[in-house]
């Protein structure tokens, strides 16, 4: 029997469902030296506090502080302890403890300050492993190594959402699900991140890495699990539905936003031409345009190219099935998996709160998708509880500039009528002034005027 | 196929039952064919065997260019002919066989999901196996995929062919990936396929739409006969711990070995 260690699902070898890896490309760390009882590793301490706020942390803790039926950790007593706030000795006892001491060694030593080791310990489900923000969690727990924090650059946020960028806002809803100790930062200028494009981790140890797959694969490394708790066969289906989403959503996402011209011109254009630094705002979203439009080319390619629309009612009819699958999976739960967020909530996350909340002139999918009650509420309930000033701030900002608008709507059609007819009147007087036209109608005009006076004086005379 | 093609066709599918002579081309088995059509090709054989339904598969050298959308295996039934898995199993459907019939909203969802993720992860790493791992495209892919045709052609049609699936994959963001990374992600695949699996014989406890594919692929790496590239020895030596799915792939085999 295992003391104090409830198993890390995914780097205890021998756990009866099988070691589960998470799903897609990414991969968790299997490395034999990762022990259960290790705290953590390399990843930034309390004392590096995070750009997250407080609040948010409390509230997700709170609310996501629910134990998870499926698989009950030997160490029975962890649930129970994770509800417990830290108490100040223990943690106060932690400092004698900085990481050094707690691998391997026998169990019975750290049983004295357990909730202070759980704590430190942060397996997977940290969501629901954490106490409050990292501030008041762990002090000591960095004492020993004071590695930098984890940055992680992406795009800010607009449209009501953190981020404005598919991959960007999957990352962040991941971070905030695991309680990821990261310092974001939110900026508009992609040279301005380390490796050149969006997002992009920079990890303790100055590492690069900018796949929001490898993102999601170094958190888990680094402890933070949103899918400690699934069991085997749920991670074999957040693997199937992430290639769905991918097949299918991805494309069309990529179309409604870079492709169709209304929405290209009016939405996406307009906020990337605001929002990134002069003069990269000239060219940057033409080019990301010109990379969209390739890539959704080569994916979609194979089908019959020669009609666009064709391609296009394809497309969305697909994405309006895969839409409905993804709602029939979901059914009435709060997550996908049960209670608890898992990185397959984040990715699904990314992709439905772009296509709810960004204002599209011409959304055929938002409609459909506005029909699905079940997933709406899904999106507004994990951004309300995970990201909740920033969907706050921007819907207010963003109702202002709608309405001038609407506003000029009977002035600017007003205005175009004067100035067609004010262009007439100059063309024509040009013409008249300049001798291009004469009137040499006065002769033959008054022909006919004559003739009827003569007929009429011929009338008279008879 | 598009929505208006598949409205018709599916119309003038439901009118005829299938007939006795239809037929699947595909590349020449011996020489010609690549490990991703050939999978694809199984998997069409083993869906309509699984529905009962005959069929007699005719290889030609140039079945890719017979193909009504450039993708081999296709079939040819009645006077329409229908490529590729997917609208296959409509067409099949249209005639009234199906297989998904007893599954529920929740389970058709799951078997799309898992269609998707064989498709997505299964059939991307073959690609990558045949056209972009240099040692095999040496070896195999060049000098199968140019043998029907004379010199220079062989070559030049190899050549553009590989730069397709490159740019394809550097599109997906594969174009990066080492081998190791490949056939881990294989490896990630064959697991979640293992475990959706357990110890039923079939994905969803009857046969289903979706088996085929899924079968397709693991068969395809588990018959020694087919001439596998020198690194697909390294994925069925990963193949090996997944059991449960190994052998339903090798039921699969011998129900249709035994036509």
């Amino acid at each position: 029997m295992r003391l104090g260690g409830p198993p890390r699902g995914p780097c205890s070898g021998p756990s009866p469902a099988g070691p589960w890896r998470g799903p897609g490309r990414v991969q968790i760390c299997e490395s034999p030296q990762s022990r259960p009882g290790r705290t953590r590793p390399a990843s930034p301490g309390p004392a590096a506090p995070s750009g997250l706020p407080a609040s948010p942390q409390s509230r997700r803790s709170a609310s996501a502080r629910r134990a998870r039926p499926t698989t009950l950790p030997p160490f029975g007593s962890r649930l129970w302890c994770r509800r417990r706030p830290p108490s100040p000795e223990a943690l106060g006892s932690a400092p004698c403890s900085p990481a050094p001491r707690s691998p391997a060694p026998p169990r019975g030593s750290l049983l004295p300050p357990p909730p202070a080791t759980l704590w430190a310990r942060r397996g997977g489900g940290a969501a629901r492993g954490r106490a409050e923000a990292p501030g008041e969690v762990l002090p000591g727990q960095r004492a020993g190594k004071m590695a930098a924090p984890m940055e992680l650059y992406c795009w800010s946020g607009g449209w009501g959402l953190p981020s404005v960028d598919l991959d960007s806002l999957a990352v962040l809803t991941y971070a905030r699900f695991t309680g990821a100790p990261l310092k974001v930062h939110k900026i508009t200028n992609p040279w301005q991140s380390p490796s050149g494009t969006l997002p992009a981790l920079r990890t303790s140890h100055g590492e690069v890495i900018s796949v929001p797959h490898k993102i999601i694969t170094h958190l888990r490394k680094e402890k933070y699990n949103a899918d400690y708790d699934l069991s085997a066969r749920q991670g074999a289906d957040t693997l199937a539905f992430m290639s769905l989403l991918e097949e299918k959503l991805l494309p069309v996402l990529i179309h409604t936003f870079w492709v169709d011209t209304k929405n290209y011109v009016e939405v996406t254009r307009k906020w990337y031409a605001e929002a990134i630094p002069f003069p990269l705002n000239f060219f940057l979203p033409g080019r990301m345009q010109r990379q969209f439009m390739e890539r959704l080319q080569l994916l979609c390619g194979e089908h019959s190219p020669e009609n666009e629309e064709e391609l296009e009612k394809e497309l969305y009819q697909e994405a309006r099935e895969c839409l409905t699958l993804l709602s029939q999976r979901l059914g009435s739960q709060k997550f996908f998996f049960g209670d608890a967020p898992a990185s397959l909530d984040a990715f699904v996350f990314g992709y439905l709160a772009l296509l709810l909340q960004a204002k599209l002139p011409s959304g055929k999918l938002q409609a459909h998708l506005r029909g699905l009650q079940n997933l709406c509420a899904y999106c507004t309930h994990i951004l309300s509880l995970y990201f909740p000033w920033d969907g706050a701030d921007v819907p207010l900002a963003r109702q202002t500039p709608v309405g001038p608008e609407t506003e000029e709507e009977p002035y600017r059609r007003r205005n175009q009528i004067l100035s067609v007819l004010a262009g007439l009147a100059a063309m024509v007087g040009y013409a008249l002034l300049s001798g291009i036209v004469s009137i040499q109608r006065a002769t033959p005009a008054r022909a006919p005027s004559t003739q009827s006076l003569s007929i009429a004086e011929e009338d008279e005379d008879e | 196929m598009s929505l208006v093609a598949e409205a018709f066709v599916s119309q003038i599918a439901a009118a005829e039952p299938w007939p006795e002579n239809a037929t699947l081309y595909q590349q020449l088995k011996g020489e010609q064919i690549l490990l991703s059509d050939n999978a694809a090709s199984l998997a069409v054989q083993a869906f309509l065997q699984m529905c009962n339904l005959p069929i007699k598969v005719v290889c030609r050298a140039n079945a890719e260019y017979m193909s009504p959308s450039g993708k081999v295996p296709f079939i040819h039934v009645g006077n329409q002919v229908v490529s590729e898995l997917g609208p296959i199993v409509q067409f099949v459907k249209a005639k009234g066989h199906s297989l998904s019939d007893g599954l529920d909203e929740v389970q058709k969802a799951e078997m799309k999901a898992y269609m998707e993720l064989v498709n997505n992860m299964l059939l991307t790493a073959e690609l990558y196996l045949q056209w972009c791992d240099e040692a095999t495209v040496g070896e195999i892919t060049h000098a199968r995929y140019g043998s029907p045709y004379p010199w220079p052609l062989n070559h030049i049609l190899a050549y553009q062919k590989q730069w397709e699936v490159k740019r394809k994959m550097k599109a997906i963001g594969w174009g990066n990936k080492t081998l190791d990374q490949v056939l881990e992600d294989v490896d990630q695949c064959c697991q979640a396929l293992s475990q959706r699996l357990g110890t039923q014989p079939y994905f969803f406890n009857k046969q289903s739409d979706g088996d085929p594919d899924r079968n397709k692929t693991g068969r395809q790496i588990l018959t020694p006969e087919r001439p596998a590239p020198p690194r697909v020895s390294q994925a069925i030596s990963l193949q090996m711990p997944h059991t449960p799915w190994s052998a339903a792939c090798g039921t699969d085999e011998v129900l249709a070995i035994r036509k």
